[in-house]
């Protein structure tokens, strides 16, 4: 099939797509953004979370096609202006990023609660977040790092 | 300035910016796709493998089994217990272990390959309790081997156990029981090989680039220099990534077909293949005194390895010389047994051992207070060993030993927590104590580590350090101590790391040796670098030597007044090449007596002690960690951020396995059967650091990988005892286990 959306803002064409792809092999194997991991492949783990339509999906678990005509934002996708995103500038500030695997997928999640919520209490963090696993932070950092990145957010006005 | 401080962690922003590149994103065009066929039932005979299904599918390029290996089909990380096969001949020894190999030109491919491909097996008595692996006439798990199913016995013994137990004032007698449990690190085992001019290149996730380089070597029958294992960066490890994994498939497909490779395991895969933590069964019998003095301390235990030996020779050690934890105990007898079972073979996990003994040794203490009437905080203050005071080993401890300040550092929340009123209705609380000691390095073994450092003409550094980065935080804690050494700001460091032909061997990132052992090495080496630079800067200068400094970039003490290093090195690299010097570090030890395993197995210890507050739903089971405060020793922490974040990251592992996690072979390879914490599950923790200086560590450090989640388990198991009015001795406490607990009768 062949496929055409919105990629990190801009248009993206993807020809002779299995039907069988996933949005996780679709963005890893064809347009090589390597950023959203695979941790399991069958949702459970949250790594290769990424926003569709500006909600957080698994993308090991959307099929390919669901993103036709649609908005697709990865991890590459998040910095604007050339600056890091908050909650990634957050995440390196906080400590929340140990060895990293999780992280792009956390961030990715993060954003989807700062979207809705700009200001979430640590309950409603761990809520949202619930769904990423982490094994190396114990989440503490996250959880600090992903409401520091909601004030910043605040008081820049995004 | 660098030391001690926040400094951010090396390669941070890169990760939360997607760009780091781990063993699975490796990938380039033209690669081929590796896929193991594994057998799912163990043991079994093969009678045969049937290739051709296979190779009738388009795509596939070649399918290898243990007939195509060169070398040696015997893997481990020790030396004398190397029986790992990694593709299986005659006999299939585990559940979902590795026949044959398929290399195809698309992932599919690869995969239909190993589906088509067919065994003939044929089922053997298995047997899969370390007990019943060490009963006369029980199936042998490796049937050449003379010691049968005993792969490890340590014993330790120190003054008159009989005697003291019958003098005391108190005994008391219980059996604990750890599971087997999975690292789940997120990133699952991945890689990519080359053949390269007459070389294997490897690049994977691993902890330990040279110990791969080596054990491949062996595997190809080919020198170590035909072998360069490089590191990719690796999404945690926890021990997991100490055993080969796919970095033998990668190497052999590459090897026979000159074409590159790559394989990266499935979630399943890296559950079902790699290794596990060792379940334990001990059995202690504990006495002391009216007071709570611990007089003596009997330990019986005994792990499961599994099918193979990985690091089994390690754990059963480490787990003998901390079986009577961080307390001064004048007698005690401590065996310690590993058997091999036909069942997932256990290696290293975060802790080797000593989480599974702490499990016992903070019981008793807990059960000897109950029976005195003591104060759980009391009674370990009253134990606690101090500087000065031997231990099971009868190593006398120096000055760093923080334990004591660890306790006395919770012991206010803990009494805030005491106050509280009791949960009310259907919800029980409860408050519980853990505290470790951990031997920081191998256990009684000679373990140094290399690294160099390298000026550059352009003012900037590099640092060579073998050190495999794997969530720890080594490549800034490392770069901090250069930092430090040098006067120079870390941000001019740059980092080149785990590659075979670039780095010596700074032995495995485990044993949480890494801070203090290639933190010493990186010391070396710096005092090295400064003492070419400044040989060279006399003779520039023709100033008195000893009269020379190194101020940040700048040489002074020259009578002509200071010099720009830069000036030096660039002066120094054109007549005689690179300015680097390398640094070595190996600590102080002496083997254990074979027999009573008394000596001084490391150079020094890390202490740490925590205390956690539950609440259980009497109408579910449900366990809910409230909060946790965890105190650790770490002598000097070199990155605030790092040891807090090390700690945090403990605790919520440690609580994954009090409460939920145990490996069923076969039935949970995913992680939706196998329950490790979430977010929801993460209590509210207080991580605390406590500085006792280790004068033989960089600036005084120690290290904290492994200590963080020691006390945790322990300090659970102790409040759910608490909340429920009975001792809580086998892990985990799942929901089942504390029903069971409610209602007595039934248990
Ligand atoms: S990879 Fe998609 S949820 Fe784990
Ligand atoms: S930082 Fe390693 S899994 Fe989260």
């Amino acid at each position: 099939m062949e496929l055409v959306f919105w990629l990190n803002g801009s248009e993206a064409r993807a020809e002779e797509v299995p039907g069988h792809w996933s949005l996780l092999e679709l963005l890893r194997d064809r347009f090589g953004l390597l950023g959203t991991k695979q941790g399991c492949g069958v949702g459970e783990c949250g790594a290769c979370s990424v926003l569709l339509e500006g909600q957080v999906v698994n993308s090991c678990l959307t099929p390919a096609w669901r993103a036709h005509g649609r908005r697709v934002t990865t991890i590459e996708g998040l910095a604007a202006g050339g600056r890091p995103h908050p909650l990634q500038e957050a995440f390196v500030a906080a400590g929340a990023v140990q060895c990293g695997f999780c992280t792009p997928g956390m961030i990715m999640a993060a954003s989807d609660l700062l979207a809705h919520n700009p200001d979430p209490d640590q309950e409603q963090v761990a809520g949202a977040l619930a769904g990423n696993l982490c094994r190396c932070t114990g989440y503490h950092d996250v959880v600090r790092a992903v409401r520091k990145a909601a004030r910043q957010m605040v008081e820049d006005g995004s | 300035m660098s030391l001690g401080s926040s400094l951010q962690r090396v390669g941070a922003m890169a990760r939360a910016q997607g760009e780091t590149r781990f063993g699975a994103d490796l990938g380039k065009p033209g690669d081929l796709f590796l896929a193991c066929v594994r057998a799912e039932s163990a043991p079994a005979r093969i009678r045969a493998i049937d290739l051709a299904p296979a190779l009738a599918i388009d795509g596939v390029v070649r399918v290898f089994t243990a007939d195509d290996i060169p070398g040696s089909n015997r893997l481990g990380i020790i030396a004398v217990s190397k029986d790992h096969e990694f593709l299986a001949r005659q006999v299939v020894r585990q559940p979902y272990q590795a026949v044959a190999l398929v290399a195809a030109e698309t992932a599919a491919a690869a995969l239909a390959g190993a589906r088509a491909v067919r065994l003939e097996l044929t089922p053997l008595p298995g047997v899969y309790h370390p007990a019943e692996a060490l009963a006369e006439g029980a199936p042998l798990v490796h049937p050449q081997r003379e010691a049968g199913n005993l792969l490890a016995s340590r014993h330790i013994v120190k003054g008159d156990v009989t005697a003291a137990l019958a003098e005391s004032a108190v005994v008391v007698e219980a059996i604990y029981t750890t599971s087997r449990l999975e690292h789940a690190a997120l990133e699952p085992e991945g890689g990519r090989a080359e053949y390269i001019d007459g070389r294997v290149v490897v690049w994977a996730s691993t902890q330990n680039p040279h110990y791969d380089q080596a054990d491949l070597a062996l595997f190809l029958g080919v020198e170590p220099e035909q072998v360069r294992v490089v590191q990719a960066e690796t999404g945690g490890g926890f021990g997991g990534k100490l055993d080969l994994s796919v970095q033998p498939f990668l190497a052999l497909a590459a090897w026979h077909l000159r074409r590159p490779v790559r394989l990266v395991y499935s979630r399943q895969e890296s559950m079902a293949a790699t290794a596990k933590r060792h379940p334990f069964v001990m059995r202690y019998t504990t006495g002391a005194d009216e007071r709570g003095r611990i007089t003596a301390v009997k330990a019986d235990l005994l792990a499961d390895t599994g099918a193979y030996a990985s690091y089994g020779l390690a754990v059963t050690m480490r787990a003998a010389v901390h079986a009577t934890g961080p307390y001064l105990v004048p007698n005690l007898e401590v065996t310690c047994r590993m058997a091999y079972t036909h069942t997932q073979f256990c290696g290293a996990m975060r802790g080797f051992g000593v989480p599974q003994v702490a499990l016992a040794h903070e019981g008793q203490v807990d059960a000897l207070a109950r029976r005195l009437s003591l104060d759980p905080l009391e009674i370990r203050l009253v134990n606690a060993l101090g500087p000065g005071q031997a231990t099971a080993t009868g190593q006398v401890l120096g000055s760093s030993v923080g334990l004591r300040a660890c306790l006395e550092k919770i012991g206010p929340i803990y009494r805030e927590w005491q106050k509280r009123p009791p949960a009310q209705g259907r919800w029980r609380s409860g408050l519980g104590l853990g505290t470790m000691f951990y031997g920081i390095g191998n256990t009684g073994v000679s373990n140094p580590a290399g690294a160099a450092l390298e000026w550059r003409p352009d003012g900037r550094l590099i640092l060579y350090t073998g050190a495999a980065e794997i969530g720890q935080g080594s490549d800034t804690i490392l770069t901090q101590l250069a930092a430090q050494r040098l006067g120079v700001d870390p941000g001019l460091i740059d980092l080149c790391r785990g590659d075979t032909d670039r780095t010596t061997s700074a032995g495995a990132t485990s044993a949480s040796r890494q801070t203090y052992i290639s933190g010493n090495a990186v010391l070396n080496a710096a005092e090295n670098l400064e003492t070419l630079v400044l040989d060279a800067a006399a003779e520039m200068l023709d100033a008195p030597r000893q009269d020379l400094r190194l101020a940040g970039d700048l040489v002074t003490g020259a009578p002509g007044g200071e010099v720009p290093v830069r000036q030096v090195v660039r002066r120094l690299s054109r007549d005689r090449g690179p300015v680097k010097a390398s640094g070595r570090f190996d600590p102080d030890f002496t083997a254990l007596d074979p027999d009573t395993g008394q000596g001084r197995p490391y150079a020094t210890y890390a202490f740490g002690a925590q205390c956690a507050r539950v609440r259980v739903d009497t109408d579910s089971g449900m366990v809910q960690v409230r909060e946790v405060a965890a105190a650790h020793d770490v002598g000097r922490a070199v990155n605030r951020r790092a040891v807090l974040g090390q700690i945090t990251g403990g605790v919520v592992m440690g609580l994954g396995m009090a409460l939920m996690e145990e490996y069923e072979p076969g039935a949970g390879d995913n992680l939706h059967s196998y329950h490790m914490p979430t977010a929801a599950d993460a209590p509210r923790i207080t991580p605390m650091i406590v500085q006792e200086p280790e004068d033989s560590g960089p600036y005084g450090a120690k290290g904290v990988g492994e200590p963080a989640l020691i006390p945790t388990a322990p300090a659970v198991a102790a409040a759910v005892g608490d909340a429920l009015g009975r001792p809580m001795r086998h892990l985990p406490i799942n929901l089942e286990r504390v029903m069971a607990a409610l209602t007595p009768e039934r248990e």
